[in-house]
């Protein structure tokens, strides 16, 4: 029977039949492949995971976090009769105080506390958890003539106390009961400049810190009544409630958004690591690329074979497609599997350090995706190489044939490659928090490769245009860096795009850590005074240039209000790209005669020192662009109960990192006539100020004037630095599977020459080359492509560097020259040793054992 | 695709030209060939090297493409297909023995065999190879992968592959160019006996004029073109 005559359909399974036959001797030859999508796809599933597990930790433990169903919070003022009995209707009400102040010990030390006044009823949910344990009703009692108190064990170590010690805080004397072990509501209040320190409503009412002006919160949490526990009660509830006072100027809060900032911090930080983790999948997809090649150029004869056997060109490309597809999955696949125990592997490990409400578990979704962005990339690398398997010449077979194989595959694959670029960047564009981001990133990505196929191209074009070098070695270096088939552009790009993002991680760790050490900038302040009663300003500036004669005070007044309106524009209407916060609540605003020191008017003109005319208000250029703002806008805001409509008169750029006083919003002194406000007030050594004579200030200070809360600059920037040395440890993890596997992509990039380096070397042992000239050979080549390939690397990942930390973090960029050399220097060192490990075994091979098989 | 016709020659080539390489590397390979096998006939092909004897072979087996003139083989005009065409067409009518035997290294010789047939979609496709198998005195070794075999059985593999879809023709570049003489005689007889057996037309390309001739009508080639023919 000849195969004309029977038909059978079972060709369908032809290509997996094909494809299985070949990987099922193992994954030879596959293991950077597979590497490769499994680091990406882990990046990707761990980054989403996580992310998806603190998002439901967030949702889940709403209550808890929130402190209720619902929250009202008040600045400045408590809830009035009506308020209170409006929220009494709705459910049971615990309400709570927050406000800084200075706690002092008996030998005159004295800190900032993040002071929280709560009543029996607190906490509506979640449990406090004190050490001691014990009741906390106990732990704050009055008794023995001091009010009780419990401490975050920060407060403890840093005034070197112990259960039992007091401190006077105002007015009150407190005795430190227990320490705070958990305090369940911690997360909605945001960062702290301080640690915490807990008593009881009564025992704030004695400190006489309740004035006129204090900036204390009133936080009203709201257990809704058992029969009616639903997210669409609450929200109706917050509904009436801003209907029934709209003038309240309260902050509503239900469990389902109970702390939309942290929500998006984590979303926006989820992205930059997505983003991370999308570059790893890039670097290993240089990687996919290489090893798809390699396999196909091995595996030449067999496709030739299949082709002189009955195979078309689109069956080869079909069993090879499908070949890339399966080993795509199983490196998927493992990814997906170490992506989904990463959330339990940070609760368990990292749990006790960062306070995150994470709820790990198995998110398929997120594992799904990242199966997907997996897949894709393999197809966007691997369809190019494929595609020219198409046209493996049969000729190959025959040892007189000469068939060169074409250098680009046929148009349908150039399409099918474009359409799985495309596909990826959409997927990432679309699935972005911040798409402007992700369509910068993808813009980056792209001609990061372009660049570098172009830095092969240059250095190829140099060298075999570069003079003839008298050295043998140099001339054989410079010949391997162009002859056909060299492995310049496959360095070039694995190198470059490690070396790039080494460089662009490194920048960013070192100006991350830079701006939130204790290195304070030249001519920054040592202190914040907040909260100075206008009545004891002048008591206060007279005390501080006795007790610090050379340091300077600057002082502003200022005052609570909340933007009502902008431009006509309600404030919840209002959609600014970026910036949201100035929305948010009560912000400080100032007014003042001159331009603050620290900005500068880059639209409009400031107001003359005698104006008298309608109100006038000065906005931050960046914000104001963000809000949509331009001059001569009106914006209203409140400012204790009473609405003021102020025009806007001129545009300000303000250094806010200068960490002199500054505001968003400056008005002109007309605008708050009469109205009673606080001063603001910041204090500068000229030596920067040392240790102890910042001690010995704060002790003063908190004795003679306990109701002015001081801020240490430098343990403020601590607070901070801590929390930015997580997120910097993150990010490094996260970069760390980028660079495994940029490194893996190297080395693949270097094995796959080595069977060339083999031939090459026996070859030339044959005709009397030494191995001292051969290793001097290589190893020029290698370093010559290095250093050109670093100094790609270097500007470009500098360039990532500047992007991210001035335009996306907006922070101050400083370039950091020597750590980017060094890790440059250490890639390329890395190179050269790789490639001649390569090499060695190369010149080990005894020529004629290799010969014979030739 | 022409249909020349079925009852003429079994490759019928008139006028073939083929050059490889552009500008000054252009190598003008095959000159003005003219040459008709008939249906069953077993023509050997002889030449030094560079003659062009193996590109001639890959033309009547549709692996290269002539610049100009016909190509007609097993009754079709191969000039009209293209690069798939040409595939299918082998897959159904042209058996192809290697001098490198180029066997799939990660198949065993079973799966070798059934290549062909798997690739024309038989449902039969292992059955048949494990009978070409043993029909060349492999039917122990149907699982062996090719580096578990020696030279002689990998071109028997190879042999038996060619056989399986009932070629119409069967070239064979230098069979026996890899193996030792007595295994190259064995695999010369089992190619000659496929073929006196299944009245298939054999072309054979070698250096070995004993070899060739064994075959009814020896071409001899030189320089690209045909330098004169004998009969057996």
């Amino acid at each position: 029977m000849s195969v004309t005559a029977a038909t059978a359909p079972n060709g369908r399974w032809l290509p997996l039949r094909f494809a299985w036959r070949e990987l099922r001797g193992g994954l030879h030859g596959f293991y950077v492949f597979v590497a490769c999508i499994a680091l990406g796809s882990l990046a990707i599933a761990g980054v989403g995971s996580v992310a998806a597990s603190l998002a439901t930790g967030l949702a889940r433990q709403g209550q808890v976090i929130l402190g209720g169903d619902l929250s009202f919070t008040l600045v400045q003022r408590e809830a009035s009769s009506q308020e209170l009995a409006f929220m009494q209707s709705r459910g049971s009400v615990s309400s709570a105080a927050t406000l800084r102040a200075m706690a002092r010990t008996a030998a005159g030390q004295a800190t900032l506390v993040e002071m929280k006044a709560v009543d029996a009823a607190y906490p509506l949910f979640g449990n406090v958890v004190l050490d001691p344990p014990g009741p906390l009703s106990a732990a704050l009692a009055q008794r023995d003539g001091a009010f009780g108190a419990v401490a975050d064990p920060t407060l403890l170590t840093r005034l070197h106390l112990k259960p039992g010690a007091r401190v006077t805080i105002g007015n009150a004397t407190f005795e430190i009961r227990a320490a705070l072990s958990n305090e369940p509501d911690k997360l909605a209040g945001g960062i702290g400049f301080g640690p915490r320190l807990m008593v009881s409503e009564a025992a704030l009412r004695a400190t006489g810190l309740l004035q006129p002006g204090s900036l204390v919160r009133w936080h009203y949490r709201l257990r809704l009544p058992a029969n009616d526990t639903t997210d669409a009660y609450a929200n109706a509830a917050m509904t009436q409630a801003r209907e029934r006072f709209p003038q309240a100027g309260w902050d509503i809060r239900t469990r389902s958004k109970a702390s939309p900032r942290l929500e998006r911090s984590v979303e926006r930080f989820t992205q930059f690591l997505t983003i991370v983790g999308l570059t790893a999948l890039l670097v290993g997809g240089v990687g996919v690329g290489n090893a798809v090649k390699s396999h196909l150029d091995r595996r030449r004869d067999v496709i030739a074979t299949m082709k002189a056997l009955g195979a078309t060109g689109r069956r080869v490309f079909a069993i090879y497609l499908t070949q890339v597809l399966l080993l795509a999955l199983v490196g998927g696949v493992i990814g997906m599997m170490l992506g989904a125990a990463l959330p339990y592997v940070v609760s368990w490990g990292l749990g006790p350090i960062i306070p995150l409400p994470i709820e790990p578990a198995v998110h398929l979704s997120e594992l799904a995706l990242a199966l997907v962005y997996g897949l894709l990339t393999a197809l966007a690398f691997a369809l190019w190489p494929l595609g020219r398997a198409h046209d493996v010449p049969v000729g190959a077979l025959f040892r007189d044939a000469v068939a060169p194989q074409p250098r680009w595959p046929r148009k349908i694959y150039m399409a099918l490659t474009a359409a799985a670029v495309v596909a990826l960047a959409t997927l990432a564009v679309l699935l972005a928090y911040d798409r402007r981001v992700a369509v910068i990133y993808v813009g980056t990505a792209a001609a990061v490769f372009v660049l570098l196929r172009l830095v092969a191209a240059l250095l190829m074009f140099l060298a075999r245009h570069a003079p003839h070098a008298r050295s043998t070695s140099l001339r054989m270096a410079v010949a391997n860096i162009h002859r056909p088939g060299a492995l310049t552009p496959t360095i070039v790009l694995s190198l470059g795009l490690g070396i790039a993002l080494l460089v662009t991680v490194i920048e960013i760790d070192g100006n991350l850590r830079q701006q939130f050490s204790a290195e304070l900038p030249a001519k920054a302040p040592s202190f914040y005074f907040l909260d100075i009663p206008s009545g004891e300003a002048q008591r206060f500036d007279a005390f501080v240039h006795a007790q610090a004669p050379a340091a300077k005070l600057e002082e502003v007044p200022m005052l609570r209000g909340r933007i009502i309106s902008a431009h006509g524009t309600p404030a919840e209407n209002l959609q600014p790209k970026d910036d949201a916060w100035v929305l948010q609540g009560d912000r400080g605003l100032t007014f003042a005669n001159e331009v603050p020191r620290g900005s500068r008017v880059v639209e409009g003109r400031w107001w003359p020192p005698d104006y008298d005319g309608p109100p006038l208000v000065s906005f931050e250029k960046h914000i104001a662009d963000n809000l949509g703002l331009k001059l001569g806008n009106p914006v209203v805001v409140n400012v204790l109960g009473r609405n003021i409509t102020a025009r806007i008169a001129n545009m300000r750029n303000v250094d806010w990192q200068s960490l002199s006083i500054n505001f968003v919003m400056v008005f002109s002194p007309n605008s708050f006539r009469g109205a009673p406000h606080t001063r603001l007030a910041t204090l500068t050594y000229p030596n920067g100020g040392t240790p102890a004579q910042e001690g010995a200030l704060i002790g003063a200070l908190a004795k003679t004037f306990p109701r002015i809360t001081s801020v240490r600059v430098k343990e403020a920037l601590e607070a901070i630095g801590a929390i930015v040395a997580n997120l910097v440890l993150a990010i490094d993890g996260a970069s760390a599977v980028t660079l495994l596997a940029a490194a893996l992509v190297l080395g693949g990039a270097l094995a796959a020459g080595h069977r060339h380096r083999v031939y090459d070397a026996v070859i030339l042992k044959t005709l009397g080359a030494t191995r001292a000239r051969l290793i001097g050979a290589y190893a020029i080549e290698y370093l010559l492509l290095g250093a050109a390939t670093a100094l790609f690397g270097v500007l470009s990942g500098s360039l990532a560097g500047w992007l991210i930390v001035s335009q996306l973090m907006h922070l101050r960029f400083a370039w950091l020259p020597w750590p980017a050399l060094a890790a440059a220097l250490g890639a390329v060192a890395v190179t050269v040793a790789l490639g001649l490990i390569g090499t060695f075994s190369a010149l080990g091979q005894k020529p004629a054992s290799v010969l014979r098989n030739l | 695709m022409t249909k020349i016709s079925q009852a003429g020659p079994a490759i019928a080539l008139a006028g073939v030209n083929l050059a490889l390489g552009q500008g000054a590397a252009r190598v003008h390979i095959l000159k003005d060939i003219d040459l008709d096998i008939g249906t069953g006939e077993a023509v050997g092909l002889v030449g030094p090297s560079g003659s062009g004897k193996s590109t001639l072979l890959m033309v009547m087996a549709g692996l290269e493409r002539a610049n100009t003139g016909t190509v007609a083989v097993a009754g079709e005009d191969l000039s009209g297909f293209n690069e798939d065409a040409l595939a299918r067409f082998r897959g159904r009518h042209v058996g192809i023995v290697f001098q490198s035997f180029h066997l799939i290294p990660t198949m065993t010789a079973l799966e070798n065999v059934a290549v062909p047939l798997e690739l024309a979609g038989l449902n039969d496709a292992q059955t048949r190879a494990r009978e070409e198998l043993a029909a060349v005195g492999l039917g122990d070794r149907l699982h062996h992968y090719p580096a578990q075999l020696s030279g002689g059985e990998q071109q028997r593999v190879a042999l038996a592959r060619a056989l399986v879809p009932n070629p119409a023709i069967v070239v064979a570049d230098e069979p026996t160019g890899n193996l030792d003489e007595e295994t190259g005689q064995q695999i010369i007889e089992l190619l000659f006996a496929g073929h006196a057996r299944r009245g298939t037309t054999l072309v054979l390309v070698t250096h070995d004029v004993a070899l060739a001739a064994r075959c009814a009508r020896v071409v001899r080639l030189r320089s690209g073109r045909i330098d004169g023919v004998s009969e057996s």
